[in-house]
């Protein structure tokens, strides 16, 4: 079993050496076929790690084991170790599983782009990365595949390197997320000097047991861990980085900005709960965290015009949803959600994808219009996603949404706070998930979408369509292996490594989906009467409140605050230490001794003058003064 | 006998140089390269034979100098040293590899300096006696100051000769704390001098890896001279040279001046912080490349000083590690820059951009570079980092917490740096036609690279192999044994 | 016996006096060089005499290189002036002060 969870991590590395070391030798499409294979390769080994588990005794399917030692220093000694157990299972399974397909599909997208080879490396380079995250079994090891997370996604937002826009969002997805990996180094360095070692086994072990964790101490660790989570997760107030990310090419939004590594911070809050129930004040202010970012991205969602920065909003909305989940202390409802939104939202965007690239790079939604017609099997595929974000059942995102409703119910103190914002949460979230399905698809066809699309039926390669039906099946049926009030095999799997705090009772999980669903519908058909046929209601509530609107538009001026708080400030403290110290004191000091000195010297310089007498007469002088001193000695 | 050969031979070399009457510019490169080869040869053979498990001083050779000074000739390694004179030879060789293919004007001249400057270096790793140290430390000065101020850029003179004011300062200063030292303790034999509580020594010694290193403020001398310098030299002054001054406070500073060092612990960990913010916003004003390189170099120098402040097992390890770290990863950028202004004319960022165009080589290499240097975690400066400031945590949180900061602030400039040479619309200064790297530039860097990533892969292999396998703390701050 | 030590060592005193003033307040290079030798002579002259009172030849030693070296010295000087005066300079040392700082 350990054997094949390594080969799970290790095949996308070989991927990324072969593309790398084969440079021209290879097609654009076969470095595409080598790094959707080598991902294959990952799923197939997590596949049969999970088989060879499920005949283990569920107390005993944790597993460590190491590698070689990486670091070390004094009696801190880290290794290149993984952890492989029910929860690592659980996302392996979805990032080699979801990686495959879109890598799959990424070959068709990809297809005419010259650096493509570049770019399916780096595609199998993220998914090396993010195993690394998922199966790290110390937290050191667990911050390296989060930080090379960051750097595949750093090095896909600015593929198209030409752009600066592209450049930019690059750089603030990176430094964004760098301030979250101080925050999570920070609390790294006091559980080494707590605990004085950083394997999962021990910290989990001597922190429950041996050494008492201070509360303070316990506060700052989960803070820091939660830093790194809400930078990475994009929860507000570090989430200004995820829209921008949208420069990226369509594939890199499916598997990183939505499946997979935005939803690390929810992993992460797993993985290290234990740490978190020591500090339940941090546990509770994730969940707020959660709720916030629920409402603020479903809001700012209604208004983009950005096909992908629509889902974008939504994926950081729905995130928030497992952030509030986990911070109740409901993990495996996080984490069932956390994979229905995979599919749900790769799915999305895919479709999304096959749009964009169907009108030549256009994702202006408002010059799309009418597209069912034309993309008929994007349509379905993208409304079958719609549901699913929406929780309309039967699909996957009914059933993940409703089990963190219940156990919302069920928590005590901020328990009913989350479940009424969970509840406006799914009907904004009905709103705009709709809003964009009917912009985009319904009604006549626009120009734009007359000019490219009337002359064939051209969806897309067998490689983009393939996938998408794959993920439209999982969208269809991934919900039902946990259904409320019958099974829970995601809880029955997660329970032996994170088991939730609390259990909602059967009424709370039939009353919170029918709520739900009802605030689903009413979204649903508002969305129909606003922009699923003409209607001017939009307009008017634009010119009645501008104010509100300004707002949303502007994202709630994020942007704007930071710019203004962080890095201007940085930029004026810069320029002022180089005006003001480095040019005038240091790097000019050494001159200025130097012309001191020489001023000196010119002083003392005109005692030189020249005249023969007077250097006779001063040595005259000095004579007599010596001999008046000796004589004055004796 | 080994470390006498590594030594001397560059240095021999160097004078067969300047005594041949070659005429061929070509001839002469080759020559130095073979002698930089041989001397990785030399050094592998010292590493294959130096004993890990016992650790301590080996390679040792004796000699009598002024016997009744109590000075001797007395060269051998550590293990951590070793690794420092393994980083010598690796970037001295892509140094001169790098000069051959870009071609130096009076060839025999300029080998012959690259040389003797190898063979001061290596010396300096080497040298067990204080007296025997000076003289290697001061012998680095000469070539240095001649091989800015003759083949560097435009301002190349005042750069030169900043350089050397600031250095001679420093080391006149060592220069009577060594004489003091080595007089009251009745030998210069660093393997049985004592320890001293005298501050003024101390002092002596301090400030002058200060100036070397440097630390802040005494960098005065820094911008003006890794920009006037000629790339390969920029690489070793950043890369090699300034491994010196935290080498000897490895060596020298901590094992012999405990007591002054714990009471200077705060201020010198203070002007390391403050270095380390100060340099990673200044980088972030240059508007060229070697001017971010030379600012990111003082910052990472101070990290290396907050990491030796430290003075425990974390910090000790995290700073000899970062060592080596940061010498193949500035003398790599050094190089790269070299290559950029060797296409461009210029290292100003608003000529540069869109490099990555259809010179995937140079992207490659400086995407890989950039990327190590900016610490992402699973880089052989990210270990290093992690230890040095899990080690200056247990000191005092808050000089980590400034750590972690400068730290981000690095990477917000280095992403600058790479993204206004590689990426975006092409510059004025970027022809079509400035090609990609070529073989022989590929050559030069592959080596550095490659090392960077082993390092990566795995930087226990040296933070697990200095200081005898065992905790730095002990054998470093309780006295180094002979 | 001749006259006592004071004796020598007055016209010594009055002879070094003479020398200093005339190297002092005359402009021509050639009297400056004559009073210097007069200067030299009056310490020669000291020099002797206190051989003498002392009974050992240290003094007349040290007297006979004074008048190596005063002899070197005029054979330069001497030669410094007629080189002036081929030349056609003036010959006045105040006008000589082009090493003036």
């Amino acid at each position: 079993m350990i054997a094949s969870a390594w080969i799970a991590l290790f095949a996308p590395a070989v991927g990324v050496a072969l593309i790398a070391l084969a440079r021209d030798a290879i097609s654009r499409q076969q470095a595409g076929i080598i790094a959707a294979g080598s991902t294959f390769v990952s799923f197939t080994a997590s596949l049969s790690t999970f088989a060879i588990m499920l005949g283990d005794d569920p107390e005993e399917r944790s597993h460590f084991s190491t590698l070689y030692t990486w670091l070390s220093a004094g009696s801190l000694e880290i290794g290149l170790q993984i952890l492989v157990d029910p929860l690592a299972v659980f996302m392996m399974l979805v990032v080699s599983g979801v990686g495959f397909l879109i890598l799959t599909y990424a070959i068709g997208y990809m297809h005419g782009d010259d650096e493509g080879r570049r770019y399916h490396a780096y595609k199998a380079l993220f998914v090396f990365s993010m195993l690394l995250l998922v199966q790290a079994g110390n937290l050191l090891i667990l911050l390296v595949g989060w930080g090379m997370v960051g750097l595949s996604s750093y090095l896909l937002i600015n593929y198209w390197h030409q752009r600066s826009s592209a450049v930019a969002a690059g750089k603030k997805a990176f430094i964004v997320n760098a301030f979250g990996d101080a925050a999570f180094v920070i609390s790294i360095f006091l559980l080494a000097q707590q605990l004085g070692a950083l394997d999962f086994l021990t910290v989990f072990g001597t922190a429950l047991g041996s050494i008492k964790l201070s509360s303070t101490v316990a506060v700052v660790i989960a803070l820091g861990l939660l830093g790194g989570a809400v930078a990475k997760s994009a929860q507000v107030p570090l989430h200004t980085w995820l829209p921008d990310a949208m420069e990226g090419p369509t594939p890199v939004s499916a598997l990183i900005h939505a499946a997979t590594m935005v939803t690390a911070g929810v992993y992460l809050i797993v993985r290290t709960h234990v740490l978190f129930e020591l500090a339940p004040a941090v546990l509770d202010t994730a969940a707020l965290l959660g709720g916030v970012t629920i409402l603020i991205a479903g809001a700012v969602a209604l208004v983009q015009t950005d096909i992908k920065r629509v889902i974008a909003y939504s994926t950081m909305s729905q995130i928030g949803y497992m952030f509030a989940a986990v911070g109740l202390g409901a993990f495996a409802a996080g984490m069932f959600h956390l994979m229905t939104h995979a599919f749900f939202k790769a799915l999305l965007f895919m479709a999304a994808g096959t749009v964009i690239h169907a009108l030549a790079n256009e994702q202006d939604i408002r010059k799309m219009r009418g597209l069912a017609r034309e993309l008929p099997w994007t349509y379905r595929a993208f409304l079958i996603g719609t549901l699913a974000l929406a929780a309309i059942p039967p699909f996957a995102g009914f059933f993940s949404k409703d089990v963190i409703l219940a156990h919302a119910l069920a928590e005590g103190l901020i328990g009913p706070i989350l479940w009424a914002i969970g509840l406006v949460g799914a009907l904004l979230t009905a709103l705009y998930a709709f809003r964009l399905l009917f912009i985009v698809f319904t009604a006549e066809p626009s120009q734009i979408a007359r000019r490219h699309l009337h002359r064939e039926r051209f969806e897309g390669p067998l490689s983009m369509m393939l996938p998408i039906g794959a993920l439209v099946a999982l969208t269809a049926v991934a919900g039902f292996i946990q259904v409320p009030g019958g099974w829970h095999a995601v809880d029955t799997w997660l329970e032996p490594v994170a088991a939730s705090l609390q259990k909602p009772s059967a009424w709370m999980e039939i009353a919170s989906p029918v709520a739900a669903l009802a605030l689903a519908a009413l979204g649903t058909v508002l969305a129909w009467r606003f922009w699923g046929r003409e209607s001017d209601v939009p307009a008017k509530a634009r010119s009645a409140y501008p104010r509100a609107a300004g707002t949303l538009e502007q994202k709630f001026y994020f942007d704007e605050a930071y710019d203004a708080v962080l890095a201007r400030p940085t930029q004026r403290l810069a320029v002022f230490l180089k005006r003001s110290i480095e040019e005038p004191l240091i790097l000019s000091s050494l001159g200025e001794i130097a012309g001191s000195v020489r001023e000196l010297g010119q002083r003392f310089s005109r005692l030189q003058t020249g005249l023969l007498r007077s250097y006779a007469l001063a040595l005259a002088a000095g004579l007599a003064l010596i001999a008046a001193v000796f004589i004055a000695v004796r | 006998m080994l470390t006498t050969v590594i030594v001397f031979l560059p240095i021999a070399a160097a004078l067969a140089l300047w005594a041949l009457p070659l005429r061929s510019s070509r001839l002469t490169g080759l020559i130095a390269l073979g002698v930089g080869l041989a001397e990785v040869g030399l050094w592998s053979t010292a590493a294959a034979g130096y004993d890990f498990d016992a650790g301590g001083l080996q390679h040792v050779v004796t000699a009598v100098w002024f016997e009744d000074l109590g000075v001797s000739y007395k060269v051998g390694m550590f293990d951590f040293s070793l690794w420092l004179i393994g980083l010598t030879v690796l970037v001295t060789l892509a140094a001169i590899g790098y000069a051959t293919w870009a071609g130096r004007e009076r060839p025999r001249v300029y080998f012959g300096l690259l040389l003797l400057l190898l063979g001061a270096t290596i010396g300096v790793f080497a040298a067990q006696d204080l007296l025997l140290f000076y003289v290697f430390f001061e012998a680095m000065l000469i070539p240095l100051y001649v091989l800015i101020g003759v083949w560097g850029g435009r301002n190349r003179a005042r750069a030169a000769i900043t350089f050397l004011i600031y250095t001679m300062l420093g080391s006149l200063l060592m220069l009577v704390a060594i004489v003091a030292y080595g007089l009251t303790e009745g030998t210069f034999d660093l393997t049985q001098t004592g320890i001293s509580s005298s501050e003024w020594i101390f002092l002596g010694f301090i400030v002058a890896f200060a100036i070397k290193a440097p630390l802040w403020p005494f960098h005065g001398w820094l911008p003006a001279a890794y920009r006037e310098a000629p790339p390969e030299i920029a690489a070793l002054l950043s890369g090699v040279i300034s491994k010196t001054a935290t080498y000897a406070i490895l060596r020298i500073v901590i094992p012999s001046f405990p007591e002054p060092l714990a009471d200077f612990q705060d201020p010198i960990l203070a002007l390391a912080a403050v270095g380390l913010v100060y340099a990673a916003l200044l980088a972030f004003r240059q508007p060229d490349f070697r001017g971010v390189l030379a600012y990111s170099s003082l910052g990472q120098m101070s990290l290396i000083f907050v990491g030796l402040l430290a003075l425990n097992d974390s910090g000790l390890s995290g700073a000899n590690l970062q060592m080596i770290n940061h010498g193949l990863v500035s003398a790599a950028l050094f190089l790269l820059a070299g290559a950029v202004e060797y296409r461009t004319g210029t290292g100003e960022f608003r000529q540069l951009g869109g490099m990555a165009r259809g010179r995937p080589v140079l992207a490659t290499m400086l995407i890989v570079t950039g990327v190590i240097a900016l610490a992402v975690p699973g880089s052989g400066v990210f270990a290093a980092e992690f230890l040095v400031l899990n080690g200056v945590f247990t000191v005092g949180w808050g000089w980590a917490v400034v750590g972690v900061v400068a730290i981000v602030l690095a990477a917000a400039y280095m992403l600058r740096a790479i993204s206004a040479t590689l990426h975006r619309e092409v510059g004025p200064a970027v022809h079509e036609s400035s090609c990609d790297l070529r073989p022989a530039e590929v050559g030069v860097l592959a080596p550095l690279i490659a090392a960077l990533l082993l390092l990566s892969f795995y930087p226990a292999g040296v933070s697990d192999h200095s200081f005898k396998g065992e905790p730095a703390e002990t054998v470093i701050v309780s006295r180094l044994e002979p | 016996m001749g006259p006592g030590i004071g004796a020598y060592l007055v016209l010594s005193v009055l002879l070094f006096a003479t020398g200093t003033v005339g190297v002092l307040i005359r402009r021509n290079p050639l009297i400056v060089l004559l009073s210097l030798e007069l200067m030299l002579n009056a310490a020669n002259l000291a020099l002797i005499g206190f051989a003498r009172q002392h009974g050992n030849s240290d003094g007349h030693i040290f007297a006979l290189t004074v008048m190596v070296v005063a002899a070197a010295e005029a054979v330069v000087g001497l030669g410094l002036i007629v080189a002036m005066s081929r030349r056609k300079l003036k010959l006045d040392v105040d006008q000589m002060k082009q090493l003036r700082g």
